[in-house]
């Protein structure tokens, strides 16, 4: 090839070896998410304490590593809770609420895309302009807002973090609905004389279901971040429940104390959101390429 | 089902679309579909021919009621076409149905071909469940396909093999009609006659009426009992496929047949001059006067009618109708 | 170029429309907005001039109507908790959590695009690598965990820096640092990603093809077409400095708009919050309108047809 060496470099070099780099990474990935997954379904089982069993015998007791004991592996908190079994059942909290929001969003959002998609005309304008709502406002700012003013509840919760994203979802699917509607598939099932429900469902909803499960992988760690950053501030899940991110914050009353009672789920908060975006960022390489 | 007696009537079909430039620009109106009228007798198969961008894909959609014309109507089986989307308009489709240029983007991709061609079935509820497969096994077998290819994926066919699949979908249910947009222009050479022998064969067989959309006219005349020329939105001549395509009245026709590759006609090809048409700066008067050889100053004035020669031919041509005399044509200079 | 300005202002305007609309349904769905605003506490005789006052014995789009002219007029009611107007309480905030975002705005910038376009332009090299890494870990370590590991490290452990408060400038190192180090990871993420894309395009090729030096291949040709996509994040980066750092300020106990928010929101002091809401919107949007009028700039194509903008 005629191009300058650096081009080169740039342009045909790279596939190969990122490739054979990523696996490990996203297989670490994967390994870490079932074990979130088994933790959060088994919770009941593995749980040694309940999470808000109190040993007052043993508070503020440090993780075996910086000396602990056996009867609390990673230590207990101020009012001697048990580190291990709140984090088990935190990991439960924040993965429930993760997953239900964003298959909330993923519902809200492809319906609105293809109600966009097949009415067009003034349907479409309102969904574009909510889009372009969602677009003009921190999600952050948004969430805390509609807390204040409603209060907070778990379902309120999950549904609120449920519209984190779904302005994508929304996009890809009424853009990938017009483009099969427009010459492809769904315009021929249309011509058989199917109806939308038919259309929709049974023909672009699995066409497009990799590109909106890449999409998915990829808005569960904000999800997850979300949320944590929430409860963090005490405006998410509510005690007695308790998730990560409300961990971390319980915890940083004894930052100087007892360090364990924080570094355990932000730890866990930072490996869980990065073996989902490893695997996301996988997926969409090898999946679709066309999202960015 | 015998031939003859009308099975659709178009009249007047006009479909305009909005072209804006840019989100506040003015919207420019270009009239894709231009007054075309034309009449489909059961069984027999009309040609429609004419460069891409003509309004020939339209014409087809808007028959189908695939769309819905802005002006003129369109009628089936003698009623009026329902509007697109509403339940009579879907339980219509079970008559007439389409063949596409792109077999493979015509087909779902994430089905077996079987389940496909069964889809019609299961939408207009035709036969038992239980009858079902051999309906598809026979039809399948009717468009030269094995049952057991019914197995595979869109992508695992060859592209006839997937236009084969196409048909024998479109022919589920039986239907009156069949509009084939282009139906071989994406195939090899060597598959799209065995397409074509297909097309004549299915229709012998089923006796279904056919609008046959091609830019090929040797295509057209192949399968057509009469053919019928497009130039930006107007048909512009129709007849016989034989007689037009021997003696071609109209000077766009003319054009088109000299431009088919002949090995005893060497040198005496017409090549258009000037600008290929564009839709939305439709010329004055007749449309084609600007890359016409004979064009005179009527030409630019007036938009001929179609109307029908002596022999009954229709033609849409002040020259060819003897109104004016052959002018030199207004290429090279600047259209009025 | 008028035609251009005149879409995006009615856009702009459409958008903070429809977030007043929105405070307005949320406002009307929590309950009596007379009670909400004057408090629970409130004396009857208050509540009903208030509703009077507001028009809310009214019909709905009366309502409406008279909100929104309210707000046009700068009215965004009263603190339940101090009562006094909340616009004045958000504003006095503005400068504390302008001395923490403006500098990280800065050291997203400095830091970021220079080590994206550098990891680019030597991808996989282990320079790229250790900004990919450190780029990754930005976005899926939350600003509170950074933070706070800061906080243990330097405050607890070395004793350098005091943890929380806003009594000197050392007090604002550690958010600032924690704001800029998420931020930078994110833009350095996408400036590498919008510059591969553009490294991949054929007129770049050409133009080295044709013998145009590197440098100003690079300089000529890649950044001007990589800027695009990464004016878009700095905008967003732009709309969020009054907002931005909700979080950051609440870890370190910064008085900022942020702390504010939350306090208001645990409280319920809908006055403020949605007072807090409505200057998001519209520093964002006005962020976006610049953005879009800086793109007009950047890319003669949208100047000549703004349809393509879309």
């Amino acid at each position: 090839m005629p191009e300058a060496p650096l081009v080169l470099a740039a342009s045909t070099a790279p596939p190969k070896r990122r490739r054979a780099a990523a696996p490990a990474l996203v297989i670490f990935g994967m390994a870490w998410l079932m074990l979130m997954l088994a933790v959060a379904v088994l919770a009941d089982v593995i749980a040694p304490y309940a999470y808000t069993a109190l040993d007052l015998r043993n508070r503020l007791s440090p993780p075996i590593l910086f000396g602990g004991t056996w009867i609390h592996p990673l230590g207990t908190d101020e009012l001697g809770r048990d580190v291990l079994s709140r984090l088990i059942y935190s990991i439960r909290t924040s993965l429930l609420i993760a997953f239900g929001a964003t298959i909330i969003g993923a519902a809200v959002g492809t319906s609105l895309g293809f109600l966009a998609a097949h009415f067009r005309g003034l349907v479409e304008q309102a969904v574009l302009a909510l889009v372009d709502f969602s677009a003009s406002l921190p999600f952050l700012i948004l969430a805390l807002a509609v807390l204040a003013f409603f209060g907070n509840s778990l379902g309120l919760l999950v549904c609120l973090l449920g519209l984190h994203a779904w302005e994508r979802y929304a996009r890809i699917a009424r853009g990938l609905a017009l483009a099969a509607g427009a010459q492809g598939y769904a315009a021929a099932v249309r011509g058989l004389g199917a109806s939308p429900w038919r259309i929709y469902g049974r023909h672009v909803l699995p066409n497009i279901a990799s590109t909106l499960i890449v999409s998915m992988t990829l808005a569960f760690p904000e999800v997850i971040l979300l949320e944590s950053g929430l409860s963090f501030l005490g405006l998410g899940v509510q005690p007695p429940e308790t998730s990560l991110g409300s961990m971390v914050g319980y915890g940083r009353e004894y930052l100087t104390r007892a360090p364990w009672i924080l570094l355990t789920p932000a730890s866990v908060i930072v490996l869980t959101t990065l073996s989902v975006s490893l695997i996301g960022d996988w997926l969409r390489d090898g999946l679709d390429p066309t999202l960015r | 089902m015998k031939p003859g007696g009308a099975l659709l009537e178009a009249e007047g079909l006009v479909r305009r679309y909005a072209m804006r430039r840019g989100i506040m620009g003015r919207a420019v109106e270009v009239r894709a579909v231009d007054g075309v009228s034309l009449k489909l007798e059961r069984g027999r198969t009309l040609g429609l021919v004419g460069e891409s961008g003509c309004g020939k894909s339209t014409t087809g959609r808007l028959v189908l009621g695939m769309e819905t014309p802005d002006a003129g109507r369109v009628s089936f089986e003698g009623a009026t076409m329902p509007q697109p989307g509403s339940a009579a308009w879907r339980k219509l489709r079970a008559r007439m149905q389409m063949v596409f240029q792109d077999p493979l983007g015509a087909l779902d991709r994430r089905l077996p071909i079987a389940t496909q061609v069964a889809e019609p079935l299961d939408i207009h509820n035709i036969g038992a469940v239980s009858e079902r497969a051999a309906r598809v096994e026979a039809l399948l077998r009717a468009v030269g396909l094995r049952p057991d290819q019914g197995a595979l994926y869109p992508h695992e066919l060859s592209g006839g093999q997937r236009q084969r699949a196409v048909l024998a979908r479109a022919l589920a249910t039986d239907p009156a009609l069949l509009v084939c947009d282009e139906p071989i222009s994406a195939l090899d050479v060597s598959i799209q006659a065995q397409v074509m022998n297909l097309l004549l064969d299915l229709q012998e067989q089923f006796g279904t009426s056919m609008l046959f959309v091609s830019h090929d006219l040797r295509a057209v005349r192949q399968v057509s009992h009469r053919v019928a020329v497009m130039y930006l939105g107007r048909i512009v001549e129709e007849g016989e496929p034989d007689a037009v395509l021997h003696d071609p009245a109209h000077p766009y026709t003319r054009a088109l047949v000299s431009a088919i590759p002949h090995p005893g006609r060497m040198g005496q090809r017409m090549v258009l001059q000037g600008d290929p048409p564009n839709p939305a700066d439709r010329p004055s008067g007749c449309a084609f006067h600007p890359r016409c050889p004979v064009a005179n100053s009527l030409c630019a004035r007036e938009a001929p009618v179609l109307k029908p020669r002596a022999d009954g031919r229709l033609i849409a041509c002040h020259v060819a109708h003897g109104e004016v005399a052959a002018g030199h044509g207004f290429t090279g200079q600047e259209a009025a | 170029m008028l035609r251009f300005i005149a879409s995006r202002l009615a856009r702009a305007a459409l958008t903070i429309a429809m977030v007043v609309t929105f405070a307005f349904i949320v406002l009307r769905l929590s309950g009596d907005p007379a009670q909400i605003i004057m408090g629970a506490d409130a004396p009857p005789e208050a509540v009903d001039a208030f509703r009077t006052a507001w028009g809310l014995d009214e019909p709905i789009w009366v309502q409406y109507f008279s909100y929104f002219w309210a707000i046009l007029q700068g009215d965004l009611g009263r603190s339940m908790r101090d009562g006094r107007d909340a616009i004045v309480l958000v504003t006095e905030r503005i400068p504390a959590t302008l001395a923490l975002t403006l500098p990280a705005l800065a050291i997203k910038i400095c830091l970021g695009i220079p080590a994206g376009i550098y990891a680019a332009l030597h991808r996989n090299s282990l320079a790229d690598r250790v900004v990919m890494i450190i780029a990754v870990a930005g976005f899926t370590v939350p600003s509170f965990v950074l933070g706070l590991l800061l906080v243990l490290l330097f405050a607890v452990q070395l004793g350098w820096l005091p943890s929380g408060g806003q009594e000197s400038w050392r007090h604002g190192i550690l958010p600032v640092i924690t704001l800029g180090l998420g931020g930078a990871a994110v833009l350095a993420r996408f400036t590498r990603s919008a510059m591969l894309e553009v490294l991949g395009q054929p007129f770049i090729r050409t133009a080295s093809a044709k013998g145009v030096p590197w440098h100003a291949v690079v300089t000529g040709h890649a950044l001007p077409n990589a800027a695009i996509p990464t004016v878009t994040i700095i905008g967003f980066m732009v709309g969020s400095l009054i907002a931005g750092a909700v979080v950051v300020e609440s870890v370190f106990s910064w008085p900022g708009v942020g702390r504010l928010l939350v306090v208001a929101v645990a409280n319920r002091d809908l006055a403020v919050v949605q007072c807090i809401l409505l200057l998001v919107a519209i520093t964002m949007v006005c962020a976006n309108l610049i953005v879009d009028l800086l793109y007009g700039l950047l890319d003669p194509r949208l100047r000549a047809a703004p349809g393509k903008a879309a």
